[in-house]
């Protein structure tokens, strides 16, 4: 019967416009299911049981060399192993696991409670990806095997002082002098620049064009003479982010990806990188904070002498996390299955990301109030101390990697097909 | 693990919004709502031929044998057309009636017989087979009182009760004018059917099926608001352009996809029986009663004069998802009952 009800249920006609049917653009090429497969299952104790006897157990210093070392040794060991680079083409060294296997590597890596982006982050996820799109084979044949076998660090420079939003308007001015470029200008918001060997970095080569038509895309020597780095101290006390600045740093030519003032397109092929299963880490770490605050709700008692979790707006709030959790985690999983099915991730990808962002900062407020005032008194109580950084921390989120308002308007625009 | 719609999915989708289109219109419902009863029983008696209230029973007790998912599919097409009648509680009703071993009543219910929902207006209203206390009666036919039934659901168990064996039934004007309500009261009950939740959770299914439907709306208002937003012109350029439009826009869009994406979790955690179920039904119905209702209101608020008109339908879609987000216990004991849940698989 099964087989027929399509049929019967095909039976009414169409009449005038209306609301259309949903389904979205892509459908699946199989069954719609959540379980995964005995191959994937067995997968999945094969992460944990290495994870669990390989992840580092000390605590990972926050800054400075300690922190460089903590995190490359951590990809050494992956890549002894034969983890490092699990989404990455066999060609280039890596794993190329189907994404399945990629969102449970990210699933039981969160359990770690290791930061889901660190000092590899810009190589393995951003730099790395666009030097295998773009970068010709000298340079991928130097760099890539070095990212993967956690020999280096690498950093961003693209934003500047006058270029956040519109990133194209960048001015950082680069000249060609023989083979080499000379670069002057500024950079800022640059993560990990103290302890980066490289930064992939856009530079003005031309300024009489069109502004997208005048950039560079180019690998730096983060050691070159001329760079000077200047640590930025953010509201939540840390100093990860800093400024660069360059007065006439040397550039080889051969270090040019893409080309001279083809940089934009290059940059593109990045971003586009940006947004992959990696973000599981981050989704499953919201949620085992929900699942923190609700046991410390349980447990803590408030001013008047009974379970914190007994106020009923505090428990409230917490259920609603708990469902918001699971939602963004669903939606995680409805991206991956569509990033399955496409040949490259879509724009859905920045309504993760805006979701997320707003998600963390009621999550890590909540957070606060679960606490109570104690947690004013600074230092406070050791375990409270991870609950403030990351509350502060929460506000970043709307702002890196494209703010909240530009994802609005890439959702709108090639979502939706709003006009621009 | 794959959540996308399958082929076979997308049929059941199409037709399902073709029929509703062709007989289950908004068109048609307006002009019904001068009627007694403003469902259509022609319509209803031909989406029972076309398998709609039984598409999740297995074929063994006389149903279609698909699951909760395809289910939540076509209850999304039926919010998202915002098609008037008791839908939910006629297939868990259908499912009450089969699995408590009551095939004749099975048969009557997947057949086109109604039945509506009776909130509950205090705690405990069903115990020990009994049901006793204020009842409001959502869709419950009018016209034919003597023989009309309604499901009593709460998270122990759910009952098929008999409008005839309730008091004081009277009907009330309804906040959401395409929802029928009753008032009645229940004084000793004895229903005609009763299933305990363990044998199984109906109240789970109600929980998905109403997700379902606020799915739809959600969906419905972020395309009614976007298409407006692009072909309105104002200042000589279409009212998209402008970031205060074009970006509660986008927020409807994460919205539905939150909502469409926590539904289809729910419904295929209950199919293949994650023990976490409970925890994902609960969140799904909680997120997207709350997205429903947002959305719509943006909608009212994108389409300006128009959308405080009667005439335009956003005002139906608000009010429709506050009556989802009633059932089923409501928001408040869903966040308690969520909450002590054990966390997510």
């Amino acid at each position: 019967m099964a087989d027929t009800v399509g049929g019967a249920i095909a039976a009414g006609g169409s009449a005038g416009p209306s609301v259309p049917a949903g389904a979205g653009s892509t459908r699946s090429l199989g069954r719609m299911d959540l379980a995964f497969s005995a191959q994937d299952n067995a997968f999945r104790e094969e992460v944990r049981t290495w994870l669990a006897e390989n992840a580092p157990r000390d605590r990972r210093p926050r800054i400075g060399q300690a922190m460089r070392e903590f995190d490359l040794a951590w990809q050494q060991r992956q890549f002894a192993a034969g983890w490092a680079g699990i989404g990455w083409p066999e060609q280039y060294g890596g794993r190329d696991l189907p994404l399945t296997q990629q969102l449970i590597w990210h699933e039981e890596y969160a359990r770690t409670g290791l930061p889901g982006i660190d000092s590899r982050f810009v190589g393995l996820a951003h730099a790395g990806p666009t030097l295998m799109a773009r970068a010709n084979e000298e340079q991928q044949h130097f760099h890539l095997s070095k990212i993967l076998r956690g020999d280096v660090v690498w950093c961003q420079g693209f934003s500047e002082p006058e270029a956040g939003s519109d990133l194209a308007s960048l001015k950082t001015k680069a000249e060609i002098d023989g083979d080499q470029l000379v670069v002057t200008g500024q950079k800022i918001w640059t993560s990990f620049a103290p302890v980066a060997d490289w930064q992939e970095m856009l530079v003005r080569t031309n300024p009489d064009v069109p502004k997208h038509k005048g950039i560079t895309w180019v690998i730096c020597d983060m050691h070159a003479p001329g760079i000077d780095i200047r640590p930025i101290q953010t509201m939540d006390g840390s100093e990860d982010f800093a400024e660069v600045f360059y007065d006439e740093v040397r550039i080889p030519l051969t270090n040019v990806v893409g080309g001279i003032d083809n940089g934009w397109s290059v940059a593109m092929s990045t971003l586009s990188f940006e947004r992959g299963t990696a973000f599981t880490v981050n989704q499953v770490q919201l949620s085992s904070a929900v699942e923190h605050l609700i046991e410390i709700a349980r447990s803590r008692t408030s001013i008047n002498g009974r379970p914190v979790i007994d106020d009923d707006s505090i428990a409230h709030r917490l259920a609603r996390a708990r469902a918001d959790c699971a939602a963004l985690r669903a939606l995680t999983y409805l991206n991956i299955s569509r990033n399955a099915n496409a040949a490259e991730p879509g724009p859905e990808g920045s309504m993760t990301k805006l979701h997320y962002a707003d998600l963390c900062k009621h999550v890590y407020r909540l957070a606060l109030d679960v606490l109570g005032p104690r947690a004013l008194a600074m230092p406070i109580v050791e375990d409270d101390t991870e609950w403030i950084e990351r509350q502060l921390n929460s506000f970043q989120m709307s702002i890196a990697g494209g703010t909240s308002e530009i994802q609005r308007n890439i959702i709108a625009e090639r979502v939706l097909g709003l006009p621009r | 693990m794959d959540l996308l719609v399958s082929a076979e999915q997308s049929e059941i989708i199409d037709s399902a919004a073709a029929f509703l289109r062709d007989r289950m219109s908004m068109a048609r419902t307006r002009q019904s709502l001068k009627d007694s009863s403003i469902v259509d029983p022609v319509a209803w008696q031909s989406a029972a031929h076309l398998g709609w209230f039984a598409l999740g029973l297995p074929e063994s007790l006389g149903g279609v044998g698909y699951g909760l998912a395809e289910e939540a599919l076509l209850f999304r097409e039926i919010g998202r057309s915002l098609a008037p009648g008791p839908f939910i509680s006629t297939v868990l009703a259908a499912r009450v009636a089969a699995l408590s071993g009551d095939d004749a009543l099975a048969a009557e219910i997947i057949g086109g017989r109604r039945v509506g929902l009776a909130i509950p207006m205090s705690q405990g209203v069903l115990r020990d087979g009994v049901v006793n206390g204020a009842l409001q009666l959502i869709d419950t036919d009018v016209e034919t009182v003597a023989g009309a039934l309604v499901l009593v659901v709460d998270e122990h168990a759910a009952a098929i009760v008999s409008v005839g064996d309730l008091s004081d039934a009277a009907v009330v004007p309804c906040y959401d004018d395409t929802t029928m309500l009753q008032r009645a009261t229940a004084v000793g009950v004895r229903p005609i059917a009763e299933l305990p939740a363990s044998t199984e959770a109906i109240c789970r299914r109600g929980h998905v099926l109403a997700a379902a439907m606020l799915t739809g709306i959600t969906e419905a208002c972020l395309w009614i608001s976007t298409e407006h937003a692009k072909t309105r012109i104002q200042f000589d350029k279409p009212i998209g352009v402008n970031q205060a439009i074009k970006h509660p826009c986008a927020e409807m869009a994460v919205r539905a996809q939150l909502a469409f994406a926590q539904t289809v979790f729910a419904a295929l955690a209950t199919d293949e029986s994650r023990s976490d179920v409970d925890l994902q039904a609960l969140s799904a119905h909680l997120v997207a009663a709350e997205f429903a209702e947002l959305n719509a209101a943006a909608t009212i608020q994108v389409m300006g004069g128009m959308g405080f008109a009667y005439e335009h339908d956003a005002h139906l879609y608000l009010k429709r998802s506050v009556v989802l987000s009633h059932l089923f216990g409501g928001a408040g004991p869903q966040l308690h009952r969520l909450l002590a849940q054990a966390p997510a698989e």
